[in-house]
């Protein structure tokens, strides 16, 4: 395998004041040396399965999920479709059970052919996967659970509502019992205010649904609500509050929330009180500008709604935020990367400016070492790509060290719906490994996976053709691909 | 006292006592719960053909004689060797031959079905006749789905697109406007009727609404474009909250065609209404 890393620029850590009374955060450690540049090697593993390479859907919005218990234990979705068709009643997640090599497809999940959102995480027990789906047909919230992803039974439905959206599932142990934070955006929210953590404290036996929201909104928040939680029990929740909207131009404020006991009290997510008006949630960034557009605007992606949280698992002190929203200098979309080192309480300036990308997912490892995956759009018209990066950084991004896990062609194939690649994509961390997923155009060309590229569906490599199993040629589409690459040490 | 030896042997005894025999399915039921159907001979009882899958008393090798249903996306070709779940135990036996109707279970390195019921097949019947007779099941299969459309249907006819707009809707009570990737952005479709067959006439014109998002909520749904000719099956809109509309100054039903089979070709309007026609 080709291992290559693309040579960082360094970046002056600025630490700013986002309030005129917040204290500055502390300085950044210092940074390593020129010379210190490790060689990330990553794989790459597109997880269609053999027995489906005749397939040709836009396998678009991945996610993962990383079983603790047992590192060969991977479960993961996408937009993809029961290969049964129209008439089947579930659709279908991916599991692996040799650490991400291989993949295999099981028709488990609850929706007729296919979901409409899918997130998921796994449970204190050995093979549990719980689940948020948005099930079809009329799409009402599933939250669903099994007691073993492998199982071929199809999962429990725990609690199903209407009119949610984005479901946006994490869980963590406590003591016995096992904490579930579900992020959702709930138009039955009162008074606008629809960023909501659908929260259970027994392993989803019942949910009660927590409004984060605390400002007026235009009416509504953003799809997007990401919780993420920490060994300690640090919940964090991030969340879009639309303030104004001038038609599709929505101005925004990226906020995020804390709570410092697992939200388990009676009026959760109360513990970040912002400077200015000293109401829970900090506003990390005030009036951006999103531009929403449910067509395709950034190559064939949409945007409108781009957020991703992580917190450092063993120092809940560190969070970091990525957010997506038109700068306005000939961008099309902008992500922006922010941090704290005091648990939410005062954030620097933007630590990383991707201009014209989307879908970030951020994870910290156990090092403390930030992984910040996303999908870059670059050059235009036909020759435009689709770059997908993962960036390290031991020091909150003053430095970084960042990989291309694909450049793919933009414009091909055309899209048969969107979200293209996805709202968003998934990166996680464990032991010395970031593990995650992204979906990008299939072609088998090794020029475009630049840390080689493993395939199990059947491929050509030297006429970069997709094979179906009697050999006959396969129309070039999106799919899935599972990536492991080292952690900076 | 641990409860585990005591579900370990309920298990056991459920999985090792032979099912009730369930009634036998007619072909036409089998196929319309089937999306892979092959024949096949048994080569392994209480076995698997792909190592990621724990074998049972239900679980089966078959090597695959014929494929006669598949999606395109599965690979499945004659001489592969398949995992069925047999629906009850022992009722597949070694060597034994016939037509497997199935849904897909698991696709990796292999595959794997769940049996909905089988037919023993007949050696001397060939491939041709085989195919043949799963193809005219699936025919009435696919007619009796469609008579079912035709009669939940308010209008069916033949007709032509004229127009496409934007929906305007009344806001329901209680329910601002939204802004989600999910939405459908209604759009509606003016058809001038060539032919009616059920619930308009000839000349009538009438208003049909469809998404006119591309979000994945909508991949399937029917769309409709001006120019477009085609036999349709229009429903009272319940979609959209809002069921009436204006055409010409009059507030009008408005109708819905959600569903793939409601959007056929032109030249379906003879099968339509013959299946109108027949019991």
């Amino acid at each position: 395998m080709r291992a290559t890393w693309i040579s960082v620029g360094i970046i002056l850590f600025a630490a700013c004041k986002p309030s005129d009374k917040a204290p500055p955060p502390p300085p950044p450690p210092p940074s390593p040396p020129a010379s210190d540049h490790v060689v990330v090697h990553a794989q790459v593993v597109d997880i269609i399965p053999r027995r489906l390479s005749g397939e040709t859907w836009q396998d678009a919005e991945p996610f993962l999920s990383l079983y603790a218990s047992n590192p060969n234990f991977l479960a993961a979705s996408a937009f993809t479709p029961n290969p049964g068709g129209a008439a089947s009643g579930t659709a279908p997640i991916f599991v692996s059970s040799n650490g991400g090599t291989t993949w295999s497809l099981r028709n488990t999940i609850p929706s007729e052919v296919m979901t409409a959102d899918i997130t998921h995480a796994v449970g204190r027990n050995p093979r549990e996967l719980y689940a948020g789906i948005m099930r079809q047909p009329g799409y009402p919230l599933n939250e669903l659970s099994t007691p073993d992803f492998l199982s071929f039974v199809t999962m429990t439905q725990l609690s199903m509502r209407n009119d949610i959206d984005q479901p946006f599932v994490r869980a963590i142990k406590s003591g016995n019992a096992e904490r579930l934070y579900v992020g959702l955006n709930d138009f039955a929210a009162p008074s606008g205010r629809t960023a909501t953590v659908d929260l259970s404290m027994n392993g989803g036996a019942t949910f009660a649904s927590r409004r984060i929201e605390t400002r007026n909104t235009v009416g509504q928040n953003a799809p997007s609500i990401r919780p993420a939680v920490a060994e300690d029990g640090t919940v964090y929740v991030a969340y879009l509050g639309w303030r104004s909207a001038a038609g599709s131009v929505i101005q925004s404020d990226v906020v995020v929330a804390r709570d410092d006991h697992g939200a388990s009290g009676a009026n959760p997510f109360k513990d970040l009180v912002d400077p200015s008006d000293h109401l829970p949630g900090r506003l990390v960034a005030r009036n951006v500008t999103i531009t929403w557009s449910n067509a395709p605007t950034l190559g064939q992606e949409r945007i409108g709604s781009t957020l991703s949280l992580a917190v450092d698992g063993l120092h809940s002190d560190n969070v970091y935020v990525a957010w997506g929203d038109r700068v306005g200098n000939g961008d099309i979309w902008t992500v922006h990367v922010r941090r704290s080192t005091d648990r939410g309480a005062t954030w620097s300036n933007d630590v990383r400016t991707l201009t014209n990308a989307t879908a970030p997912s951020l994870a910290v490892s156990t090092n403390g070492t930030v992984g910040l995956l996303y999908q870059q759009l670059t050059g235009s018209g036909s020759t435009s790509r689709w770059v997908t990066h993962l960036d390290q950084s031991r020091d909150g991004f003053a430095t970084h060290q960042d990989i291309i896990l694909a450049t793919v062609p933009a414009m091909t194939p055309a899209f048969q719906f969107l979200p293209y690649l996805g709202d968003y994509n998934f990166l996680l961390t464990r032991g010395n490994k970031f593990l995650g997923i992204f979906s990008a155009n299939n072609t088998p060309d090794s020029a475009n996976f630049p840390q080689g590229v493993v395939y199990q569906r059947r491929v050509d490599f030297a006429t970069h053709r997709l094979l179906d199993r009697s050999g006959a040629p396969v129309a070039v589409s999106i799919d899935p691909f599972f990536f492991s690459a080292d952690v900076l040490p | 006292m641990s409860t585990r030896p005591l579900m370990v042997w309920i298990v056991l005894a459920v999985l090792g006592s032979p099912a009730p025999a369930p009634a036998q399915l007619t072909r036409e039921a089998m196929v319309r719960k089937s999306d892979i159907i092959f024949v096949g001979t048994v080569t392994r009882v209480g076995a698997v053909a792909a190592p990621d899958l724990p074998a049972s008393p239900l679980t089966v090798v078959v090597r695959v004689d014929q494929v006669l249903e598949k999606p395109d996306a599965v690979g499945l070709v004659e001489g592969d060797t398949i995992t069925v779940q047999s629906v009850r135990q022992g009722s597949l036996k070694d060597g034994m031959r016939a037509t497997f109707y199935t849904t897909g279970w698991i696709f990796g390195d292999g595959v794997a079905v769940r049996e909905v019921g089988h037919e023993p097949a007949r050696a001397q019947l060939a491939a041709a006749m085989q195919q043949d007779s799963v193809a005219r099941a699936r025919q009435k299969v696919n007619d009796a789905n469609l008579r079912q459309r035709i009669q939940a249907a308010s209008v069916v006819a033949v007709g032509r697109v004229e127009e496409v707009r934007p929906a305007k809707l009344a806001a329901a009570a209680g329910h601002p406007a939204r802004i989600s990737e999910h939405d459908p952005e209604w759009q509606e479709a003016i058809i001038q009727v060539e032919e009616g067959f059920k619930g308009a006439q000839s000349g009538q014109r009438v208003v049909v609404r469809f998404p006119g998002s591309h979000d994945v909520a909508y991949v399937s749904t029917p769309r409709f474009a001006v120019g477009q000719e085609g036999t349709f099956l229009l429903q009272k809109d319940s979609a959209s909250g809002s069921p009436l509309t204006m055409m010409a100054g009059q507030s009008v039903p408005a109708y819905t065609a959600l569903h793939q089979l409601d959007v056929l070709p032109k030249q379906e309007g003879a099968r339509v209404r013959g299946l109108m026609r027949s019991p």
